[in-house]
């Protein structure tokens, strides 16, 4: 398969980065991993007249810990947030879902921010960072913004990036206390699988360590884009976990989603995995905080 | 317009005029004719494509070749040494891991990388560390059991 031809532009910092997405407006795609981009590109489905590569800004690299939150820098590799120790012992969530993501292969080249910007509704990492209530920074030339990764998707392959935006880091809050978070992915393969449904739970304890008082319960490929359970959440939060609790969050979890049937499941079958991965996902979630 | 791109492969440097929308598995197959890295479905979800890059496994068919710039990058070709055949191609060899050969040199880069971060690696670990490296013809079995066999012979260097 051929790659269209594009005008190349390898910009050394962030800022020259910015300038040049300023300049060249919709005509520019940003690139660092290329497992979505150049795939696209291949199957004709997008066909940037210019290519901005970002995947060497050390502004957009890095894993770090500052002022109670974890920064992770855009491009930062996929393999490389699967194999942190920060990462798996304060966002065990996040950790999971990088290490399900792709195929060891594909997390040698995928980003962070790719998979955010791809913005696809079965996407491995947006779940658990809206569990985990995580924020985005969107860089342009002379500003930048935060939004929350909840906020960051429209639909299917859409985001609220505008033309002239780069995704800079994602800042996920390091919440206090006793809490626990867990990602579960349902698929036919246990590697190189887009989802059938992906669930994330989020869940913090009072002080008591037995009542739950903050739940977020995130649902993938059931609805255009990752959504909030919300009926999920207002069953557990104030409650002391049981099973009894997650089978009836997880049953609540299948009244917020709206899966369509396709080749891969039906709409029924997903609903149904929605209470079970949910009510399993909230438990692991429960148990970890407990720990905690 | 061209890139001037400098790169190593299997040990020796390369500085070349290269297309930007040249992808890395095109030119190592068209420009330095190291046909051993294949070409199967194109869009990474195969992995007979597969090449270290800067000892990382890769799929090469999603590298653009300017990406490459300033990194090393090692074919299945360059794997055999002064002394003969890798141990883990030789553990291909011996354990009859070898069919239509298709995915086998990617097999064999994803496995020295793994058994250069993992030396004792367990079966579970060997299978998701090759998870990204597909085989229409052998079931996997063997490929596992050569892996584990090679890594038992390198741990005895």
């Amino acid at each position: 398969m051929l790659l269209p031809q594009f005008e190349y532009h390898e910009p050394q910092t962030l800022q020259e980065a910015c300038e040049l997405m300023a300049e060249l407006g919709g005509k520019a795609k940003a690139l660092a991993g290329g497992t979505d981009l150049l795939v696209n590109m291949k199957k004709k489905i997008v066909s940037p007249e210019h290519v901005v590569c970002v995947e060497r800004l050390g502004e957009m690299k890095g894993i770090d810990v500052s002022d109670g939150a974890i920064r992770i820098g855009a491009a930062e590799k996929v393999a490389e947030i699967a194999k942190s120790e920060q990462v798996s012992s304060k966002l065990g969530a996040l950790s999971l879902g990088a290490q399900n993501l792709g195929s060891p292969l594909v997390r040698n080249l995928a980003t962070i921010a790719g998979n955010l910007g791809s913005a696809r509704p079965a996407a491995d990492l947006p779940p658990s960072l809206m569990a985990y209530g995580a924020n985005v920074v969107l860089k342009k030339k002379d500003s930048d913004r935060l939004v929350k990764v909840e906020e960051l998707f429209r639909g299917p392959g859409e985001t609220v990036i505008e033309a002239d935006e780069l995704i800079h880091e994602i800042l996920v809050p390091l919440p206090s206390g006793m809490y626990g978070a867990h990602y579960i992915k349902l698929g036919v393969r246990s590697a190189l699988e887009i989802s059938i449904v992906n669930v994330a739970a989020f869940v913090q304890l009072d002080g008591d360590g037995k009542h739950i008082q903050e739940a977020r319960v995130v649902l993938g490929s059931v609805a255009p884009t990752p959504i909030r359970a919300p009926s999920a959440e207002s069953v557990v939060k104030g409650e002391s976990g049981s099973p009894a609790l997650f089978e009836k969050g997880g049953e609540a979890a299948a009244s917020d989603a709206k899966p369509i049937d396709d080749f891969r499941a039906s709409a029924e079958y997903r609903r149904d995995m929605v209470a079970v991965l949910t009510r399993r996902a909230l438990d692991k979630a429960y148990e970890v905080a407990v720990r905690s | 317009m061209k890139k001037l791109i400098s790169l190593t492969v299997n040990g020796k440097v390369y500085e070349v005029a290269v297309k930007p929308n040249q992808t890395l598995v095109d030119f190592l197959r068209g420009e330095l004719d190291l046909i051993g890295t294949k070409k199967g479905c194109e869009v990474g979800d195969c992995g007979s494509c597969t090449v270290l890059m800067d000892g990382r496994p890769v799929n090469s068919c999603l590298v653009l070749v300017v990406q490459a710039n300033g990194r090393k990058i090692q074919t299945i070709e360059g794997l055999e040494g002064p002394q003969g055949l890798h141990p883990i191609q030789k553990a291909f060899v011996d354990k009859g891991a070898i069919q239509c050969g298709f995915c086998t040199p990617g097999m064999i880069l994803t496995a020295k990388s793994l058994l250069e971060n993992n030396p004792r690696p367990d079966r579970e670990e060997i299978r998701k560390a090759i998870s990204g490296n597909l085989c229409r013809c052998t079931g996997y079995q063997k490929i596992v059991d050569a892996i584990e066999a090679a890594s038992q012979d390198m741990a005895n260097q």
